[in-house]
């Protein structure tokens, strides 16, 4: 499993350093132009942020002792992928038809955001973690 | 995966699951079906990697492990499904008007 993320993680930089080295080559050639080619390579980040954090929530991990902490993961990756996934779709909808000056500013804020909800939530689903953990009562699964 | 998400009872039960992790019994309490066809029910959503299981003393517990575009799959088809389910509602409906006497 970690040998084929690894090779499907290489392969990706792969493909966006040719993709990189293509649109250079054929901005020298005066194929396309360096507007095109910022848009191009963009649209294909956001769109590679979106098929990794598409997976997010796949990736569980190990299972834990307390059924709530079980649901606060779940719950975290969830939110984590979906704002994440969002995000990267909408960082790539911005590069391809906004102007490219409200796509500068657009997307980092989109993504930022993202990023921010991604780590508020888990930060506060941990500390919710610690807090139940804390209780002298057994909560399992009703925390 | 499509296989997985075209029963209603298998999308129900990853619907439970996104409340949190639950044991075979509790899922199976949920549908009005044997408990062999919810184990099959079960195997089919292992199998297609939309849920995990652990052992926990007797007990089997299942958590779920869906991408954002599977998760996104199964609300369109659980919408289909739906809208489906009306309009054969709505068929059956008419047709039972239709064979009825006029009075």
């Amino acid at each position: 499993m970690t040998l084929k993320r690894t090779a499907f993680a290489i392969a990706l930089a792969a493909l966006i350093l040719g993709m990189a080295a293509g649109l250079r080559y054929s901005q020298s050639l005066d194929l396309i132009g360096p507007a095109a080619a910022r848009r191009a390579m963009q649209v294909a980040i956001g769109l590679i942020l979106a098929a990794y954090s598409n997976l997010m929530p796949k990736d569980v991990g190990p299972w834990r002792s307390s059924a709530a902490a079980v649901a606060r993961t779940q719950s975290a990756l969830r939110v984590g992928g979906w704002s994440m996934t969002l995000a990267g779709l909408a960082y790539a909808g911005l590069w391809a038809f906004a102007p490219l000056a409200f796509a500068d500013v657009a997307s980092t804020v989109v993504v930022a955001s993202a990023m921010v909800i991604t780590m508020g939530y888990g930060g506060w689903t941990m500390l919710a973690c610690r807090a139940s953990r804390k209780l002298p009562l057994d909560v399992e699964g009703q925390a | 995966m499509f296989k997985a998400l075209a029963d209603p009872t298998r999308r129900q039960v990853l619907q439970l699951l996104r409340q949190g992790p639950k044991s075979a019994g509790e899922l199976a309490e949920s549908f009005p079906v044997s408990k062999p066809t919810m184990s099959a029910h079960f195997a089919v959503l292992r199998a297609a990697g939309l849920v995990d299981s652990a052992k926990q003393g007797k007990a089997i517990i299942y958590r779920l492990k869906m991408s954002v575009l599977e998760e996104a799959l199964m609300e369109f088809s659980q919408l289909l499904g739906l809208n489906l389910a009306q309009r054969a509602g709505k068929a059956s409906g008419a047709a039972i008007l239709r064979k009825a006497p006029n009075k």
